[in-house]
């Protein structure tokens, strides 16, 4: 039991959470065809989305950035062996071999990427965290990251990104999404929002405070 | 002690503007070496490890910095962060070299991974200014590429140093690596602008 715990604690990634919230073993990844190509980029915007959360995670002290990088790091561990498995299928003779060892080694890149992201979460998560004065100073450089939940009293449900043209109109970008288990990136002007999705959105202090409350239901329209 | 608390802040500025530098160098250099695989393109695959090469020295100053700053107390915490971040850094940067190292040693790509470019994608290319082309001497602000040609300059590299996201004032002289993104047609139209070839209509 002591043993289980410790891996729960070690490897989150190999764990589910049922109804109730108590975590239990994952689902074995099965095999099933999916596009290599949109496996990659898949793999590569996650990765880029994990850098971002990751450096503003300890740059602004905020552990729910930080737990969307441990989220995200299951997604990339999922897609890559699926990706793998697909590309092996790939593969009838040597000449084969060669040209799906690159698509292999790119994949595994990746994942290095991914897994460089979570070791900078778990300074914020271990409360290592960085000199607070180079946090007050990174603050004057650099964009503010916030994670929200879209709230079932927020006037974001059940609408469609270019109906808030948020970016214009308090400056903060969507630049990725969680609805349950499916990630989406860099959201389509028509995408529909809805209750319960988790936003990762982008912009000044005063817009992602502003944006906050909107997901919240404490501010009734986009100002 | 005013001089001392002026020095700390002049330290955390430098060592955050640092840090901004390395997490947009190493957003940069993958989508670079993704675009350098996609397009079997060994000038997008230099470029990488270009970028690669400046990250070394770069975390050298960043870690000296942070070092520096936690002199006085060596079981500081906030210095065993910025050491942490700037070795993590390191290894995205690597991994993306490994990427770009794929392309160089001519592993040609599997047929799988379907190597035509979709016209809804955006993706990254290197244009080099030419000496007297329309580019030469001009600044990025009175170029407006990306309203006229939909072309956005995510990074500059002029002799030994990088630019990321340049500001409007940036003005590009003859052998500046300009490092793009945007839509195929986009693209034909820069290379034209950076050439020094005589053009009959250049559009600006």
């Amino acid at each position: 039991m002591y043993c289980r715990r410790l891996v729960i604690a070690l490897q989150p990634e190999l764990f589910d959470e049922d109804e109730e919230g108590t975590l239990i073993e994952r689902k074995p990844i099965r095999y099933h065809p999916i596009s290599v190509r949109d496996a990659l980029t898949e793999l590569k915007d996650l990765s880029e989305l994990m850098i971002d959360l990751a450096y503003s995670s300890v740059l602004f002290q905020d552990n729910e950035l930080a737990e969307e990088v441990l989220v995200l790091t299951e997604r990339v561990d999922r897609l890559s062996y699926l990706l793998i498995m697909n590309a092996s299928l790939a593969v009838r003779d040597k000449r084969d071999a060669e040209q799906v060892a690159g698509i292999i080694k790119a994949t595994d890149s990746i994942h290095k990427i991914a897994s460089a992201a979570t070791d900078i979460a778990i300074v914020q998560l271990h409360g290592i965290g960085i000199h607070p004065s180079v946090q007050e100073a990174f603050k004057k450089v650099e964009e503010r990251l916030v994670r929200a939940t879209v709230a079932n009293q927020s006037i974001l449900c059940g609408k469609r990104l270019q109906e808030l043209s948020l970016e214009s109109r308090i400056g903060v970008g969507i630049i990725g999404l969680r609805r349950g288990k499916r990630w989406v990136l860099n959201p389509k002007p028509t995408f529909k929002l809805n209750p319960g999705d988790v936003i990762i959105a982008k912009g000044s202090e005063r817009g992602t405070q502003q944006f906050l409350r909107l997901a919240k239901g404490d501010l009734k329209e986009v100002p | 002690m005013g001089s001392s608390k002026e020095k700390d802040e002049d330290e955390s500025e430098g060592l955050a503007e640092l840090l901004a530098e390395l997490k947009d160098l190493s957003e940069l250099m993958i989508d670079l070496a993704y675009s350098s695989l996609l397009l079997q393109s060994k000038d997008l695959a230099f470029c990488v490890l270009e970028i690669e090469e400046y990250m070394d020295r770069l975390h050298t100053s960043f870690e000296l910095k942070a070092l520096k700053k936690g002199r006085e107390r060596i079981d500081d915490k906030g210095t065993l962060g910025l050491i942490r971040l700037s070795a993590s850094a390191e290894n995205i940067s690597d991994a993306a070299a490994d990427i770009a190292k794929i392309v160089l040693r001519e592993i040609p790509t599997h047929p799988v991974l379907q190597m035509v470019m979709r016209e809804s994608e955006e993706i990254l290319e290197t244009v080099t200014v030419e000496e007297g082309s329309s580019l030469d001497g001009r600044t990025l602000g009175d170029l407006e590429l990306e309203s006229s040609i939909g072309m956005r300059v995510v990074a500059i590299r002029s002799g030994h140093k990088w630019t990321y996201n340049p500001s409007p004032s940036f003005r590009l002289l003859p052998g500046d690596l300009l490092i793009v993104k945007g839509y195929s047609e986009g693209r034909e139209a820069l290379r034209r602008m950076a050439s020094k070839e005589p053009q009959t209509s250049v559009l600006v």
